[in-house]
């Protein structure tokens, strides 16, 4: 993936969160229909773009739901700690 | 009461008006021995009767019937007029004679027409705690109605039941308006529900509106105070009960729809004494986490939008979603809060302050996250446009290539050759086809020209010389020839050609030219006429022939 002058830089796909991939899924689309791109620059896009579709995809169907509880430290901080998913009266 | 009995129903019974025609027939003997126990039986509930409220009293009146004795109360004059008179004739004093006995439906019937017959019960409010409600597979709903120390059993027929707003459910205490009347083949008594209410409600709907309307007229719930919902909120803060399937419910719609999210909870009372303090500070937690992790930086990992969620419940139970300061926390939190509190009928001030209320704690879940099927479907398509549009762009390439291609081959230098070669052929074609058409158009538009001309100098020409013809005859006629002709003569100064027409224009001995029809000739002034008469010879010195014209 050769990042031209202007577009984003090419970060590791598989470190994007979803809404991050889908965002530049919509530019990479966008780009492509916007037309008069290199032909190796929109072969580059065309790629990145499958790579990105990927990625939403797999979050899609591998995502697991993090369950938390808030609570708040004597100190006063609140924080955020891992539940079993959908039980919350342990500590209660 | 007797009248109403079938008169063949009971032999002893036909007798008895004759032997009592006073008392109408109601006092009636003590039972037969056999009877007794039953009979005491009846004697035993009797002194419980004057401890209930006075208007059931009338309920009773055939249980009254032979103790009208012990109830010397007038409550039961409606239903059997005549017993007060029964008092004085003491019972017992005449027991045996009058037994009779009653069929199952009569003593029901009778009871009844009792019941009907009292117009209290006919329309009343009763208020108590409803216990157990079953609802028939015909709809109708069975529920009793109880206080410390009866119980009422209560028919809500369906037809009333689906137009009524709320529901008897068990453990409410309510308010039933309807009848009592008697359901004959079970020989009960019940209460037929036409309207129930929870007790209470009209305070607290008071409160309610109250409240709504100073809220309202704040501009509390107006709606450019809505903010809109994050599309894909990656954290979704919830403020519930930690007990109960509220909060499991939610966790669950968010892990079936979007489990790409994060939910944490806020627990908080969400019923009782203290709850709306305590929904009051989850809902405070939450914005508080928020405001900490984005002045930490952390902006992705605060909630993006708050639940606030509780299951159904009594108008009471969900009170707390009316308290002011519930209200103004949904208000004042920084994220859109979205509320879901129990079923679809409750509606509560909190749903109007949230940015969006949901029917219940489920829908509310679903509100908030987006469907990951639809979402996999919107991706799909975008993968489809980038696949069309990538081929479509490289067909472009691919027409564009082949143009350049042709061009190169255009570019040839044998090719620009002939090309020039047929260029320059084709220009000159062209140069000498627009001269010589330039030349044979002016030729053939000069000769138009002439032979429109030709005739039209004739004519000008032949015009012109009549009118010089005619010209010349009238100066003819005008001119001095006729005049010379008839004899005048014109008399000129030679010297400067002037004509003389007073004889003091010509001095003596000056030359004169005299023209005549014929021609002209000279003379000499001799003298004047007078001075020098033998001169007058000359014609032209004539002064009358002098001023001819």
């Amino acid at each position: 993936m050769n990042a031209e002058p202007g577009s984003m830089p090419a970060v590791d796909i598989a470190s994007l969160s979803f809404d991050e991939a889908l965002l530049e899924l919509q530019r990479t689309v966008a780009d492509l229909e916007q037309g008069g791109l290199p032909l190796e620059r929109s072969i580059a896009l065309y790629e990145r773009g499958v790579a990105l579709h990927e990625r939403c995809a797999a979050l899609l169907s591998q995502a697991e739901l993090r369950v938390q509880k808030l609570v708040e430290r004597s100190s006063g901080a609140l924080e955020a700690v891992d539940l079993r998913s959908g039980d919350a009266s342990e500590q209660e | 009461m007797s009248r109403r009995h079938p008169p063949d129903s009971d032999p002893l019974w036909a007798d008895l008006p004759a032997e009592e025609p006073a008392s109408s027939g109601v006092k009636r003997a003590a039972p037969p021995d056999w009877a007794l126990p039953s009979w005491d039986s009846f004697d035993e509930s009797a002194p419980a009767a004057p401890a209930r409220p006075p208007r059931r009293d009338s309920l009773i009146p055939l249980e009254a019937d032979d103790e009208a004795e012990n109830e010397v109360t007038p409550a039961s004059a409606p239903v059997s007029a005549p017993a007060p008179a029964a008092p004085p004739e003491v019972v017992p004093a005449q027991p045996v004679f009058e037994l009779r006995i009653l069929g199952v439906s009569e003593v029901t019937r009778a009871v009844r027409d009792a019941v009907r017959s009292e117009p209290a019960l006919r329309d009343v409010w009763v208020e108590g705690e409803v216990g157990r409600v079953t609802v028939s597979s015909a709809g109708h709903c069975y529920f009793t109605l109880k206080d410390e120390r009866s119980q009422l059993a209560c028919v809500f027929f369906r037809d009333d039941r689906v137009s009524s707003p709320f529901e008897p459910r068990t453990g409410l205490r309510v308010v039933a308006h309807g009848r009592v009347d008697l359901f004959e083949s079970q020989g009960v008594y019940q209460l037929y529900v036409t309207a129930i209410q929870p007790a209470g409600f009209g305070d607290l709907a008071l409160r309610f509106e109250a409240l709504k309307a100073k809220l309202t007229a704040e501009g509390v719930f107006d709606s450019s105070r809505k903010r809109p919902l994050p599309p894909r909120p990656q954290v979704i803060g919830v403020a519930t009960s930690a007990t109960g399937a509220v909060w499991h419910d939610i966790c669950h719609v968010i892990s079936r729809r979007w489990p790409l999210a994060r939910v944490v909870l806020s627990p908080c009372a969400v019923q009782g004494e203290g709850s709306a303090a305590s929904v009051v500070a989850a809902l405070n937690r939450l914005g508080r986490w928020g405001e900490q992790l984005r002045a930490a930086g952390r902006p992705d990992e605060a909630p993006a939008v708050v639940i606030l969620a509780r299951g159904g419940g009594s108008l009471e139970d969900l009170w707390s979603f009316n308290d002011e300061r519930v209200v103004r926390a949904i208000v004042a939190h920084p994220v859109p809060v979205v509320s879901g509190v129990g079923h679809e009928v409750d509606v509560t001030l909190a749903d109007f302050a949230a940015d969006v209320r949901a029917p219940t704690p489920s829908a509310a879940a679903e509100l908030v996250v987006p469907d990951r099927v639809e979402a996999a479907a919107t991706l799909a398509a975008f993968g489809r446009r980038a696949g069309t549009r990538t081929l479509t762009a490289m067909a472009g390439f691919r027409a564009e290539l082949t143009a350049e291609s042709r061009a190169l081959e255009r570019l040839h230098p044998a090719a620009q050759l002939a090309q020039a070669r047929e260029r320059s052929g084709y220009l000159l074609d062209r140069a000498t086809r627009i001269v010589g058409d330039g030349i044979e158009r002016r030729r053939t538009r000069e000769s138009a020209l002439w032979a429109r001309l030709g005739p039209m100098i004739e004519t000008r020409l032949g015009t012109a010389r009549s009118a010089i013809e005619r010209s010349s005859a009238s100066l003819a006629a005008l001119g001095p020839q006729a005049t010379l002709d008839r004899g005048y003569a014109i008399v000129r100064r030679a010297a400067d050609g002037s004509v003389v027409r007073d004889p003091a224009d010509a001095p003596v001995g000056d030359l004169l030219a005299i023209r005549v029809a014929a021609g002209e000739m000279s003379a000499r002034v001799a003298g004047k006429d007078g001075t020098a008469p033998g001169h007058g010879g000359n014609p032209a010195k004539n002064p009358r022939r002098k001023d001819p014209v």
